[in-house]
């Protein structure tokens, strides 16, 4: 809410700096969220007083030529306003004056004339944003006097921030009562009084309550023969700085009153109501609806509307209608001020769309017992402002009156709830000052019973909120919580997540965080078929974009995405990972399945022309061993790597999938061409794995049992072997360990050699195994006779034959 | 003559110091020493020498040999060494063979320093759902349909009744759920509002901490926050607590810092204000533990809230949230 703090002065002295006051109210809990001087670059416009007016000799356009009296001297001034007229009197800004918005003005010449200074229109100088002609000062005002002093504008705006919980400091009012109870001084409430006519509001309308529920208290006043015309610059002003564009007196007065009090008025056209009489009642399904902007609605039971004898003339709560609405031609008025019920706003305000000041109060709740003082208060006004006779008494029907609740309230418990040691007396004092009747049973207890505007008190837990804002949470003490040892374990996916990143940046591969949040059409992109779990996808019903419009269901696109980025700037030699979890549809449940996943992509060089060694791309041997590397570290070693049904997203000769004992923990291989290119990768080869995050908790760190150090020393053998080009290298191992049983302590793979004399079918795989006893030392003889066999079963299992040297 | 010979040493000795490589000894060895070397040509003329004068000559002249031939041995080793210095000269300056290093995203860095200061006071870590009951994200945190501290957040829905969690705060009720107090819990996860500018993404992530136990006060909730803050920013940071509001928590406090950039003075991050939000806290409020079925006269606690962009925002001074969710290497290596 922004508010003029000349405004707040009218109910309450504030005797500190506007810089104090801002403090004051921001550490009360509203915060002052911003704060801006008015007027201030106003002080050299002074009142002139035009001597003489004259068409400009060479203008078309209606320009004229005034002599003003500016208190210094008469000067020439250009202006082009419709309503210059001798003898007025108006703001002028002298030349070396700057104007809000930082214009200089000069002396300078118009179509061949001087103009010395600028006559000023309202909304030049910033006040409003009326631009009709020049401001028309009042006529007695000595030229030369200061506009700022003459017209109270050393003002400023504040701009605070209200929670939903504080309705009441929705207005200037709540505000200043606020800031009264925070600094000890009393609260001046507006003046209420006016003369009314002869003629009963009874013998003129009525008003019939069908939804108690949804209005609890409907009140409503007449103003008869008004005038309209453009209300005075002060209520122009004030309505300004709060953000509501000035209409007419009558329409200024309900919302200059809906600011100050805080309770939303409306002003219907007394004859243009049929039968001139108020009916509130609930919408029927379907019944539209057209509001004074011109917008025609299409209702349902959860509306509430004002009507008259036979059709609705406004959305309660809401907006007016465009049948009632007060027009130039509008003579008299009938004002509404009522209570409606927050829920049935907001939900009418919601489904709708429409928010307005009015249901903004409404939805979070005012005072119903200010509805009839609002109600004085416009008519008062309105009187005053547009003429015309304020009708005999109000009709306030009041079908479901409010009771304010008692709260029972104990010193001691809230001095333990809130770590203070205030005496009963001090927080007595707080409570008083807040506008809440206190009744002390004894030092500790007493019954407290809270205005009906501090709609958010309810319980002795609201009211101790209220002595700690009022105690000042700085001065509360500062203490610490009880040590208690922490026995649960965390759970085990933070560990694994971090474990996870500490390997793969280890290995050189850097974090990324996606969206989780990715395009159904990313499915497509990675080739999957129509029964893919790639597919079951949970949407969102609200998304921001088709982009953003699925939960993930694989990492994949989101690494691809990252590597795009980087890409976009000449970066290709990548290594990236995320660990982060997939959204799954599960059919017949409405939460999905959320399940962590891990998977790193790898692209362009894995190595870089150095000093020392030779540029080589990223191959799939490349991404394979930062995924063993990775295994090993979680102590899953034994995975083994197989052929089978890879994703479709990968080369189908270049993906395995990854497997533990028979289960598959995830997949790794080299992207297809296509599905780079879908991603707006060209020409650049990917290679990426991903795993399942809640397989690799279930197997990570099996127990670690202490193997004994070897007591008897190898016999190391080398094995050099000429294989089809289609026999795997993992299938020789398994026949080599089967074979070499007991005494095999390890075989590794330490050459590969294709072309030369080896023909372009085969090749040759290098062993080196290593045999150990645990009992004795090994006999050459006895390895030798084990190696051969092994030899042996070799050639009969894979057709391997010994390469020649 | 006698001159002679020794002219002959001074020469060189003095073409020897500026011999600086093999070939250039072989010469020297070869021009004085050799077989038709100056001092050994010049020893043969001793023969025409008075004999009277030959013994002292002759030792002259074998003085001149020794002392020329001892100098040449001198600067072959001296040429030796430098050689030897030169060819096994190494470049200490010359790159290493590196191992690549990677980097942890910043939000996890900051997620996972604020997880270690509160698991030292006690708490422990949980995760939970991040497709979630509107029920855990809305309704028990006080927070009903039809309820304008909705329009506090704008939120992603499933179905209508299942959203993207708006907050890390349902976990509160899922943890209070499913145990009796004692309780404290310490909750880091992603979260999802339906904002997209130049200061919010639709994604980002937040810890949640709740606290209950017999006897909590407000000035227990001061006292962790205060050590919490003391120990990510510095102990020098100066903070406040200022009245707010959140749902379920009543006395609500936000904490700000001192505005790390301008300390305090007012600048363009902290809205001229000198101080920067960092925390959303409160007392728990009653309300919610009839939703778990907590007794509040027996047992109290406080919540508390941040978002982790913030945070890594101010603790590395990065200016633009959109940088956390580009993957752009050139700012993820830097962490
Ligand atoms: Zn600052």
């Amino acid at each position: 809410m922004r508010v003029s703090l000349n405004w707040l002065k009218d109910f309450v002295d504030l005797e500190m700096s506007v810089d104090d006051l801002g403090e004051v109210l921001t550490m009360a809990g509203l915060e002052v969220e911003s704060r801006e001087p008015l007027g201030g670059s106003l002080q050299d416009v002074v009142a002139g007083k035009i001597v003489s007016v004259r068409s400009h000799p060479s203008s078309e356009k209606a320009l004229f030529l005034c002599d003003v009296d500016s208190g210094h001297g008469i000067f020439q001034v250009v202006c082009g306003a419709p309503n210059v007229e001798v003898g007025m009197v108006a703001p002028i800004a002298l030349p070396g004056a700057t104007l809000p918005g930082g214009l200089k003005v000069k002396e300078s010449r118009i179509r061949g004339e001087m103009s010395v200074g600028m006559l000023l229109a309202e909304d030049e100088m910033g006040l409003t944003d009326d631009h009709m002609g020049l401001m028309v000062l009042p006529a007695d005002l000595a030229p030369g006097a200061s506009v700022v002093d003459a017209l109270c504008l050393d003002d400023s705006a504040f701009e605070i921030a209200i929670t939903p919980n504080r309705a009441d400091c929705a207005s200037v009012i709540g505000i200043a009562r606020e800031i009264a109870a925070l600094t000890g001084q009393s609260l001046r409430r507006p003046h209420i009084r006016f003369k009314e006519g002869d003629r009963p509001i009874n013998s003129l309308t009525s008003v019939t309550i069908n939804d108690p529920g949804g209005c609890p208290r409907y009140a409503a006043g007449m103003v008869l023969g008004v005038e309209l015309k453009p209300s005075p610059f002060w209520i122009r002003y004030r309505l300004f700085i709060s953000g509501i564009r000035a209409i007419s007196n009558v329409v200024d007065v309900t919302n200059y009153v809906l600011l100050e009090l805080g309770q939303p008025l409306h002003a219907f056209d007394y004859d243009r109501l049929v039968e001139n009489r108020i009916v509130v009642r609930r919408a029927k399904k379907g019944e539209s609806f057209t509001t004074l902007d011109g917008k025609t609605h299409s209702l349902n039971s959860e509306n509430l509307l004002i009507c008259d004898a036979q059709r609705a003339v406004a959305l309660a709560g809401i907006m007016g209608g465009l049948n009632s609405e007060i027009y130039q031609g509008s003579k008299n008025v009938l004002v509404e001020s009522a209570f409606f019920d927050p829920v049935t706003i907001r939900r009418g305000s919601k489904a709708l769309g429409i928010s307005t000041e009015a249901s903004y109060r409404f939805e979070r709740g005012i005072d119903i017992e200010g509805v009839v003082a609002a109600l004085k208060r416009s008519l008062m006004l309105m009187s005053d402002l547009a003429g015309g006779e304020v009708v005999n008494g109000i009709i306030d029907n009041y079908p479901s009156p409010h009771h304010r609740p008692l709260i029972e309230f104990s010193a001691d418990k809230t001095n333990r709830f809130l770590g203070t040691t205030l005496s009963g007396g001090t927080m007595a004092r707080y409570l008083s000052a807040l506008g809440m009747e206190v009744e002390r049973e004894d030092e500790n207890t007493f019954q407290v019973k809270p205005p009906a505007f501090r709609v958010d008190i309810t319980r002795d837990w609201d009211l101790m909120e209220e002595i700690a804002r009022l105690e000042g949470y700085q001065r509360i003490p500062v203490t610490f919580p009880p040590i208690r040892a922490s026995e649960e374990l965390d759970p085990p996916e933070i560990f694994l997540g971090d474990k996870v990143r500490a390997l793969m940046v280890e290995m050189g591969f850097a974090e990324v965080i996606s969206y989780s949040f990715i395009s159904p059409e990313c499915a497509d992109r990675l080739q999957t078929p129509k029964e893919s779990p790639v597919r079951s996808f949970v949407g969102l019903l609200n998304p921001l974009t088709v982009e953003q419009s699925v939960m993930r269901t694989t990492l994949i696109p989101g690494l691809m995405a990252a590597l795009g980025t980087n890409f976009a700037y000449g970066e290709k030699d990548l290594k990236c990972f995320e660990w982060g979890r997939l959204f799954l549809a599960q059919g017949g449940e409405q939460l999905p399945g959320e399940k962590y996943a891990f998977a790193a992509v790898m692209s362009g060089l894995a190595i870089r022309k150095t000093w020392h060694s030779e540029e080589r791309p990223v191959d799939f041997y490349d991404i394979k061993g930062a995924l063993e590397g990775f295994l090993d570290g979680l102590g899953l070693s034994s995975c083994a790597f197989k052929r089978g049904q890879t994703p479709p997203w990968y080369r189908p000769q270049a993906a395995a999938l990854v497997t533990l004992k028979g289960i598959v923990l995830g997949t790794v291989g080299e992207l297809a061409k296509e599905v780079v290119k879908s991603f707006d990768l060209d020409e650049t080869r990917v290679f990426a794995f991903e795993l399942d995050g809640s397989l690799l908790l279930d197997h990570a760190f099996p127990e670690t049992f202490f193997k004994p150090l070897a007591k008897f020393p190898a016999a190391i053998r080398d094995v050099s072997l000429v294989v089809g080009k289609d026999v795997e290298c993992d299938g020789i191992q398994k026949i080599i360990e089967r074979e070499g049983g007991e005494l095999l302590e390890s075989v590794s793979l330490f050459d590969l050699y294709e072309g030369g004399k080896i023909g372009p079918a085969e090749k040759a795989l290098a062993f080196r195994i290593c045999y150990r006893s645990k009992e004795t030392t090994l006999e050459g003889r006895d390895i030798n006779v084990l190696h051969e066999r092994i030899i042996g079963k070799l050639g009969k299992e894979t057709g391997a034959r010994l390469r020649e040297s | 003559m006698m001159d002679g010979i020794l002219d002959l040493q001074k020469k060189a000795l003095e073409e020897l110091d500026t011999i600086h490589d093999r070939n250039g000894l072989e010469t020297f060895r070869i021009a004085y020493l050799g077989k038709k070397g100056l001092v050994t040509t010049w020893m043969k003329k001793l023969s025409a020498l008075a004999p009277e004068r030959r013994p002292e000559a002759g030792r002259l002249a074998n003085q001149v040999k020794m002392n020329v031939t001892r100098c040449y041995e001198e600067a072959k080793e001296r040429i030796a060494l430098q050689k030897e210095k030169v060819e096994s000269f190494l470049d200490v300056t010359l790159p290493g063979r590196r191992f690549a290093r990677g980097s942890v995203h910043p939000i996890t860095k900051v997620t996972q320093e604020i997880c270690r200061i509160f698991v030292k006071m006690g708490f422990r870590i949980v995760e939970g759902p991040e497709v979630e009951w509107d029920y855990y994200n809305f309704e028990a945190l006080n927070i009903p349909k039809d309820h304008p501290a909705r329009d506090m957040q704008d939120t992603f829905y499933v179905s209508d009744n299942v959203v993207l969690r708006t907050h890390t705060s349902p976990m509160e009720v899922r943890v209070m759920e499913s145990q009796t107090p004692p309780v404290r819990i310490i909750a880091p996860g992603k979260v999802y509002r339906r904002d997209s500018d130049v200061t919010h993404t639709p994604m980002f992530h937040q810890v949640e901490g709740l606290l209950v136990d017999k006897g909590i006060s407000f000035s227990d909730l001061k006292g962790t926050l205060t050590s919490f803050v003391h120990q990510m920013f510095g102990y020098e940071t100066a903070l406040r607590f200022r009245p707010s509001f959140f749902p379920f928590t009543e006395p609500s406090a936000e904490v700000d810092i001192r505005c790390v950039i301008c300390k305090g003075k007012g600048c363009r991050t902290c809205s001229n204000t000198g101080w920067l939000e960092i925390l959303g806290s409160g007392m728990n409020d009653p309300a919610i533990y009839k939703f778990v079925g907590y007794d509040p006269e027996v047992y109290s606690g406080f919540a508390f809230g941040m978002g982790i962009e913030r945070v890594a925002m101010l603790k590395y001074g990065i200016d633009d949230i959109q940088l956390f969710y580009k993957n752009d290497m050139r700012f993820l290596r830097q962490f």
